[in-house]
């Protein structure tokens, strides 16, 4: 095990942690251990057994720093131009948290919830304060190093730009964020897992992380809306619904102390940095064994479920597959990505934002000119905003939780994987795509009337070519039989190509609509390519023997 | 003195989740030395009680001793003293075997070097040695509990608690562990056996204790189960102990189901 640079640091708080009654050898090992399975994706049984090349071990984590770093240029401008510090570091703030936090749950919840310590440790003579300790210190490092790749580059820009001060007060605010964060996720899984047990309550912690990586992203556009944008000189007037925006308070030390502006507002505002994250700890600390106990729920499971006959399904099953075996395997793959909460929680975040998406940038065109201007104009192109999420939700198909089980594949007798294929493509369609774009295209009628009817369709059937066209990143794999684990976040520059698609297709359609009966000839054009395209994928790129595939 | 160590010592031990009562008053005196054949059916409560014992679980009313010490959240140091494979091969697969290895024996205290040569040399003698430097994600099911009996072991513990030890072990491996054990328990160390499959606790044990919803219902040797009895092996006494008679009909009735196409 490599010495890391980390602990050596960690080293001289020793005497510290000693002070407290920590086993501090101990608890070195424990992080070391931890450290060590961080840098490490489980290689997969089937990678073993000669797929790949083999991967140089490398730290995912500190590669997405990298991505980190590269967003955090973007927040350069948001600090240094200009002196209205509320308004520009309450963004900046908003953007850390964001990013904090939802990196925060989709990584590491499962150091948070983890259980798999308790079996492990707790039977070694090892004591629960220092286990608990070195948890908190394991997370307060991957927090710091999270912080340090968001943050660390615009701070110094401010350094230079607002004084030593100003890094001072942000050194302090980040720490009170962070503390904040912690605390606020911790917290909500507790109260969950105190009224919850078993599945249920994964189900909801699952449904709770989506919720939340979905409304902090909404949030986060609620941000940039509360300042108006009437003049160049920023106005900020306060009201009371600011109070409940995080971002707002940490914003304030830094117009309080560095433009000297002493209203009332921002005194309670720099208050509640201050103390909000404290009184949580505390908080937090106290409630902490008792979380831990209630951890121990997500073990068992008592309670019978009951299963719900869905009959529109089985009977859409029927309309939309040919044949037996891509009915069998539409079934199949409904049951997968309704019930695998890794699946849900990788790929239901994209959905709520992609029903988001479309209206942020309404909002701007609103914004610019007025309501009753973008009613009239051709801003429900917009709605194909929300095919962003097409591709990365694809590329998740491949992966499962439990993609050990994907043996059946071998051993059941099926001859072609063609069906197999086509039904997971055609579950993605109608769970995954087709509410979102109900859902949005009611929305859109509303405003922008019937006669976006024959535009709304097209923008179906698009969809289902594109998901046709991006069906190329399943290629040679098979649905369900990868660990999560291998998903590469370097994927990146794939979907970036795959979104150029979706300019492309809006470019068109934005053509076409100059033309008289030009969407209907289009509409007919892109039916009769689809199903085309569907056709030519089920005989080239589905079409795999069983017994060609590599695992 | 003649009086025979007591290793452990429950007294009425009760414990429930919510409404659900798991354990309804154990009593049980475990000497040095003893082999125990923990049984009992699905959910009677014997995980739960292996859990109390190693202070995984609080919130119990009743009296647990381990080397005269109770049990406290406080009090740690016995856990020095207790090895124990858990049911379900729970490890940090991440890591090498070298690696959890030696992380498991320094949590009981000893050195890395101390700890990386012992690891070594118990995984040459299960023929492990080729893949000590390996993954533990990528060994097979009997693999993986050779590791998890290693790391219990390592730091040559008095107290034992196995939770279906040999699960995924070939006949081989079996063998040489059942061995392991006679001689483990001849030198004086107790263990607390748990499992399913009645011929091995028939074998082994020299004291096997079967409770069923909570309660111990039978405690003694397998001759004197015998002689209580009237029943040739343990599998059967058990199948009458905890009241089930109806294997025949059901084995009759699944059969038939899977004839039916």
């Amino acid at each position: 095990m490599k010495n890391f640079q980390t602990l050596r640091f960690l080293d001289l708080f020793r005497r510290l942690f000693e002070s407290f009654g920590i086993n501090y050898t101990v608890m070195r090992k424990i992080l070391a251990v931890k450290l060590t399975m961080d840098g490490r994706r489980t290689p997969t049984i089937f990678n073993q057994q000669g797929k790949k090349k083999k991967k140089p071990e490398e730290n995912g984590f500190i590669k997405s720093l990298g991505m980190y770093v590269f967003i955090s240029l973007f927040l350069i401008p948001v600090v240094i131009f200009g002196k209205n510090y509320l308004f520009q570091m309450s963004i900046f703030f908003g953007i850390v948290m964001f990013m904090v936090m939802t990196s925060m749950i989709s990584d590491f919840s499962n150091v948070l919830l983890d259980i798999k310590d308790k079996g492990i440790l707790q039977t070694k003579p090892v004591d629960k304060k220092t286990i608990s300790v070195a948890k908190t210190v394991h997370i307060s490092i991957y927090l710091f190093f999270l912080t340090a790749a968001i943050s660390g580059v615009p701070i110094i820009a401010g350094t230079f730009k607002h004084g030593i001060f100003f890094l001072v007060l942000a050194l302090l605010s980040l720490i009170l964020v962070n503390l904040f964060i912690v605390v606020v996720t911790a917290l909500i899984y507790f109260f969950i897992l105190r009224y919850f047990d078993g599945e249920k309550l994964k189900d909801i912690i699952n449904y709770v992380q989506i919720g939340l990586s979905v409304s902090i992203a909404i949030g986060y556009q609620i941000l940039g809306r509360a300042f108006s944008f009437v003049d160049m000189n920023i106005t900020f007037s306060p009201s009371w619904w600011q109070f409940f925006i995080p971002p707002i308070w940490f914003g304030a030390p830094f117009e309080l102390f560095l433009s000297h502006n002493t209203s009332v507002y921002l005194v309670i505002f720099s208050l509640l940095a201050l103390i909000v994250p404290v009184i949580a700890t505390l908080v937090y600390i106290r409630m902490m064994p008792s979380f831990e106990r209630n951890l121990q729920k997500l073990t068992n499971n008592s309670g019978k479920s009951k299963r719900k006959d869905r009959k529109w399904k089985s009977w859409l099953t029927s309309v939309i597959c040919r044949s037996n075996e891509e009915k069998i395997f539409f079934r199949f793959a409904d049951n997968m990505m309704r019930n695998e909460r890794e699946f849900r929680l990788k790929v239901y975040p994209a959905l709520g934002l992609s029903l988001v998406f479309p209206f942020v940038f309404m909002f701007n065109a609103i914004q610019m000119n007025s309501y009753a201007h973008m009613v009239s104009s051709k801003w429900y192109l917009a709605i194909y905003f929300s095919s962003l999420m097409i591709p990365n939700a694809i590329t998740m198909l491949k992966y499962s939780g439990k993609y050990k089980g994907a043996w059946i594949y071998k051993t059941a007798p099926i001859q072609n994987l063609a069906p197999v294929y086509s039904a997971v493509l055609k579950v993605f369609i109608v769970n995954l795509f087709l509410p979102v774009y109900l859902i949005l295209s009611m929305i859109f009628v509303g405003i922008f009337g019937i006669k976006i009817i024959d535009d709304l369709l097209v923008v179906f059937v698009t969809a289902i070519l594109y998901t046709v066209i991006c069906s190329n990143y399943l290629k040679g794999t098979l649905p369900f039989s990868e660990s999560f684990e291998d998903a590469q976040q370097s994927g990146g520059l794939k979907v970036l190509l795959a979104s150029l698609c979706i300019v492309v297709f809006t470019g068109i359609h934005f053509a076409v609509t100059f033309i008289p009966y030009g969407v209907t000839i289009y509409l007919v054009l892109v039916l009769v390519i689809t199903i085309f395209a569907w056709k030519l994928a089920y005989k080239t790129v589905w079409n795999y023997k069983n017994n060609e595939m590599e695992y | 003195m003649v009086i025979e160590e007591v290793v452990l010592c429950l007294r009425d031990l009760k414990k429930n989740y919510g409404t659900k009562n798991v354990l309804r008053g154990i009593d049980l005196t475990v000497h040095r030395g003893q082999i125990i054949g923990y049984i009992g059916p699905n959910g009677a409560g014997k995980s739960t009680t292996i859990k109390i014992l190693l202070g995984l679980e609080g919130d119990y009313s009743g009296k647990v001793e381990i080397f005269g010490e109770e049990v406290t959240e406080k009090n740690i140091d016995y856990k020095r003293k207790i090895g124990y494979v858990p049911e379900i091969a729970e490890l940090y697969d991440n890591l090498t075997a070298m690696e959890y290895l030696t992380f498991i024996g320094e949590l009981y205290g000893l050195d890395l070097q101390e700890a990386d040569e012992k690891a070594q040399r118990l995984m040459k003698v299960f023929g492990l040695e080729e893949v000590y430097h390996s993954r533990i994600a990528s060994y097979s099911k009997g693999m993986r509990q050779k590791v998890l009996i290693i790391s219990s072991l390592l730091h040559n513990p008095d107290l034992l608690f196995l939770d279906e030890p040999l699960s995924g072990l070939d006949a081989n491996s079996v063998m040489v562990f059942k061995e392991i054990l006679a001689v483990l328990a001849a030198q004086g160390k107790t263990i607390f056996y748990s499992s399913h499959i009645m011929d091995v606790v028939e074998k082994i044990s020299n004291r096997i204790i079967l409770i069923n919803d909570g309660k111990i219902v039978a405690d003694g040797s397998f001759n004197e189960l015998k002689e209580q009895n009237k029943e040739g092996t343990l599998e059967q006494i058990f199948n009458q102990l905890t009241g089930f008679n109806e294997y025949k009909a059901l084995a009759e009735e699944f059969v038939a189901i899977v004839q039916e196409v």
